[in-house]
């Protein structure tokens, strides 16, 4: 028993210097999906800014597979020692948990949650023949038209597909899940009509909406999109407490140093804030994440997977 | 005369010294990549992209492009020279560009590969600056039904790739089909022959099952000869350069690989993937010299690379025109310009005409670095080949392995590629061909996913095939293939029938 009291001692005292000297060696941030995704760019342009305060190289590594929750899962498995993040997103760790079966890691307790980077809303959009002008007027439209109706998402559990079911409940309506793999061919789809509406997210919507080739009806986020500011929420239009986001930001393996989480929330905030990485993040439709501290993105994590967990039952989105 | 205006307009920009050196460097490391099995543009566009923050948008894209079309210009090389396609699209070129490589004719195949794509480069990109809006419109008549019906036509026309058994050519679809399926249900989200994996759940990689099918399994048949089999590599009277006779059996395969790789470049959802393979189909049934196809034609290499040269440039349209990206470095090159704050899409062509067309312009100024490149290096890399087995053959499975793990930094990845290379043995042993098997592996997912949305958008009626126009179509196209392939086995089976009696 000493003994083992004195071996805490001890590495409760080589904690505080290791905090001090951290990093020491180059940093890997995994991005848990394919590269030339949003989370995988945004991750090398944060990775681009971060190298230079934290004066040790930050390596992305991409590590897909699984919904991202291979790359999740080899960092919450990894040594707690700060050289090993990732860039944590809602499907990893909102959806999967409640979607898949067999997640093998907790996302709360599994992970240290540093710092929130990116936020991108919803947008529902319709093909711009759908006579609705408002989100009251495609209700009433879809009502006259239960079952006819086919909303598109990126695929099945993604927030498109769950935004799309809780519209439905909140509603009254029903309408056709369409899934795709990925957004591209959905928006296809709905360019061409062959579906009628989605709930994209506002990055990959945006140009046909200014196009005028899909219209806007409404964001999925409580407050109003800068890029789209004439544009009511759906909370505006009578879906009272409709509030969806998508998100991802970075984490560390669960029993990673305070002192480092600490460091490392403060210099990606830092770089965040910066005016050209901003500028960058802002050009992928993200605004400025909600919470700050690690504590406050913890809390945010858990609600957020309480959230889906109660969507995902609703939807009938998990595959038995 | 707004398109000659709107050129030079285009060729100002792509010209200018800074931006021609951009486009050097893209083609310059797109041929290294595609040379190096395994190590793709996606994964090289991902890793370059902070360094183009820092470039202004035009320099960016014409970098970034430069590696795309680039790599389709390198993948041919490691697929004539040692059987190993680095991309979808070099596929076919390994079947007859192997087999000309092994009868001592390397230099005038990766010759006719370079000279047939850069005619390609060159017309399709005339296409996309002439018809890039219009074609848009075309690609957006595709639906589910469409594509559905396109796959079976490409799958129909996989069993004529084949050139011995037909029934073996059809196992070996259906056993493409069937590895295809493995992985997440799109409609369902079930795992589907996943086995608990959860490597598998995004089902197996294109490159992982070409790699080891054809490269892996080239490797140990050469292990099983000693000696006697490089000679046929080495033998001393090498050509370089094509003969006259190449190059007129080459003209008419190009031409018309160049107009089907434009046309199926500009469908989104995968109808690149389908250009060579359709080229050489097509190729094997008009051509005089059929006998010859799968033993060294010269055609079987010139159709392959004009159609994916001029997909890789149409598939460019639906990305500039309607901000869709048709494959994996599409997507990547939407980021790109995201980044630099560009949303793609249809304003793209009216709000910066400069990058538009200066693109455009940049893709003929690089075709044609491409062709300067890569004619004198023909040479270098025919000497390859007299390298030893034994220094040869080890460092090739050292990039592939490289390779593969590097798409998704998983030695997972590594071991199916293995797992493969010993399939591919046993197929080749078996006198099974990996082709017709490869081509059910890619549009096995790819007709399921669209067979399942268009029943789920006709609320399951199967009517809808034939009730569009264009789906009808291809699904008649189909049938008569179909007929043409039987009917001789047919015939054979009645004659047999008669001599019996």
């Amino acid at each position: 028993m000493r003994r083992l009291l004195a071996a805490a001692a001890l590495l409760a005292a080589a904690q505080a210097p290791f905090a001090q000297t951290w990093p020491s060696k180059p940093v890997k941030l995994v991005a848990p999906y394919a590269a030339g995704g949003p989370v995988d760019v945004s991750a090398r342009i944060l990775a681009a800014r971060l190298q230079e305060s934290l004066g040790q190289p930050v390596v992305v590594e991409n590590k897909p597979g699984a919904g991202g929750n291979l790359g999740a899962y080899f960092v919450a498995k990894s040594a707690p020692d700060g050289y090993t993040l990732v860039m944590g997103a809602i499907a990893t760790h909102a959806i999967n948990p409640s979607l898949m079966a067999n997640v093998p890691y907790d996302p709360i307790k599994d992970f240290r949650h540093v710092a929130l980077v990116v936020q991108v809303p919803n947008v529902l959009v319709i093909n711009a023949d759908v006579p609705a002008r408002t989100v009251k007027e495609l209700i009433a439209y879809a009502r006259e038209r239960p079952g006819r109706l086919d909303f598109a998402s990126g695929s099945t559990g993604s927030t498109g597909h769950l935004a799309g079911e809780l519209f439905k409940t909140m509603t009254g309506t029903y309408m056709v899940h369409i899934p795709y793999k990925g957004s591209a061919p959905a928006v296809t789809d709905l360019l061409a009509g062959r579906v009628h509406l989605m709930f994209d997210n506002l990055a990959s919507a945006l140009p046909n909406i200014k196009a005028a080739k899909l219209r806007a009806l409404a964001v999925t986020t409580t407050l109003r999109s800068s890029f789209l500011p004439d544009l009511p929420t759906l909370d505006e239009s009578g879906l009272k407490g409709f509030d969806m986001t998508t998100w991802w930001g970075v984490m560390a393996p669960g029993k990673t140093p305070q002192a480092v989480v600490e460091r490392l929330n403060a210099e990606i905030f830092r770089a965040i804030e910066a005016p050209e990485v901003k500028e960058r993040l802002r050009a992928m439709g993200s605004e400025p994440g909600a919470v700050r501290t690690p504590e406050q993105f913890t809390a945010f994590v858990g609600a957020e997977r309480a959230l889906y967990a109660r969507l995902v039952r609703q939807s009938g989105a998990k595959p038995d | 005369m707004d398109l000659i205006n709107n050129l030079m307009l285009g060729f100002t920009v792509a010209l200018s010294p800074f931006n021609m050196l951009m486009c050097l460097v893209g083609v310059f490391l797109g041929t290294l990549i595609g040379v190096l099995p395994g190590v793709g543009p996606v994964a090289t566009i991902a890793m370059l992209l902070p360094v183009t923050f820092n470039l202004s948008p035009i320099a960016a894209l014409i970098m970034l492009a430069g590696i795309y079309y680039g790599a389709q210009y390198g993948g041919s090389t490691t697929a004539i020279l040692v059987n190993i396609p680095g991309e979808s699209s070099s596929v076919v070129t390994c079947l007859d560009g192997y087999q000309m490589a092994r009868q001592g004719r390397a230099g005038p195949a990766l010759a006719v590969a370079a000279l047939a794509s850069f005619f390609a480069g060159c017309v399709s990109t005339l296409i996309v600056a002439a018809f890039a809006p219009p074609l848009a419109e075309v690609a957006l008549k595709f639906g589910p039904s469409e594509y559905f019906s396109l796959m079976v036509l490409g799958l129909v026309s996989a069993v004529v790739l084949a050139h011995g058994s037909i029934l073996k050519a059809i196992a070996m679809v259906i056993l493409g089909l069937l590895l295809g399926l493995v992985g997440t249900d799109v409609n369902s989200g079930v795992l589907r022959y996943a086995f608990g994996i959860s490597e598998l759940s995004d089902g197996i990689g294109f490159v992982t099952v070409a790699m080891g099918m054809f490269g892996l399994a080239e490797i140990v048949m050469n292990l099983e000869h000693t000696g006697e089999v490089r000679e046929v590599f080495t033998d001393k009277k090498l050509h370089l350069w094509p003969s006259k006779e190449d190059f007129r059996r080459s003209i008419a395969p190009t031409l018309r690989g160049t107009f089907l790789g434009s046309a199926l470049g500009i469908l989104p959802g995968g109808g690149a993937l389908l250009a060579s393979f359709g080229a050489y189909t097509l190729e094997k049934k008009v051509s005089k010299y059929k006998h010859e196809f799968g033993k060294g034609a010269v055609e079987g290499v010139a159709a392959p690379e004009s159609a994916n040269n001029a997909g890789a440039q149409t598939s460019f349209i639906p990305l500039l025109t309607l901000g869709i990206p048709s494959n994996a470095v599409m997507a990547l090159m939407i980021g790109a310009m995201m980044i630099q704050g560009i949303a793609p899409g249809p304003q793209v062509m009216t709000e910066k005409p400069q990058l538009f067309w200066g693109m455009i312009a940049s893709m003929w100024v690089g075709n044609l670095m491409l062709i300067i490149l890569n004619l004198p290096l023909i040479g270098m890399w025919v000497k390859l080949l007299t390298v030893p087995y034994r220094v040869l053959y080890p460092s090739i499975l050292v990039f592939m392995v490289i390779g593969v793990y590097s798409l998704s930094n998983n030695p997972f990845d590594c071991f199916l590629m293995a797992l493969f290379g010993v399939f591919g043995y046993i197929c080749v042993k078996l006198e099974c061909e990996p082709a017709p098997l490869i081509l059910g592996f890619i549009l096995g997912p790819l007709m399921e996913e669209n067979l399942r949305r268009a029943m789920l958008l006709s609320r399951g009626d199967p009517l809808v095939f034939f009730q569009k126009p264009i789906s009808a179509g291809f699904l008649i196209a189909a049938m008569i293939l179909l007929v043409i392939i039987a009917l001789p086995a047919i015939r054979k089976k009645r004659e047999e029938a008669f001599v019996e009696a």
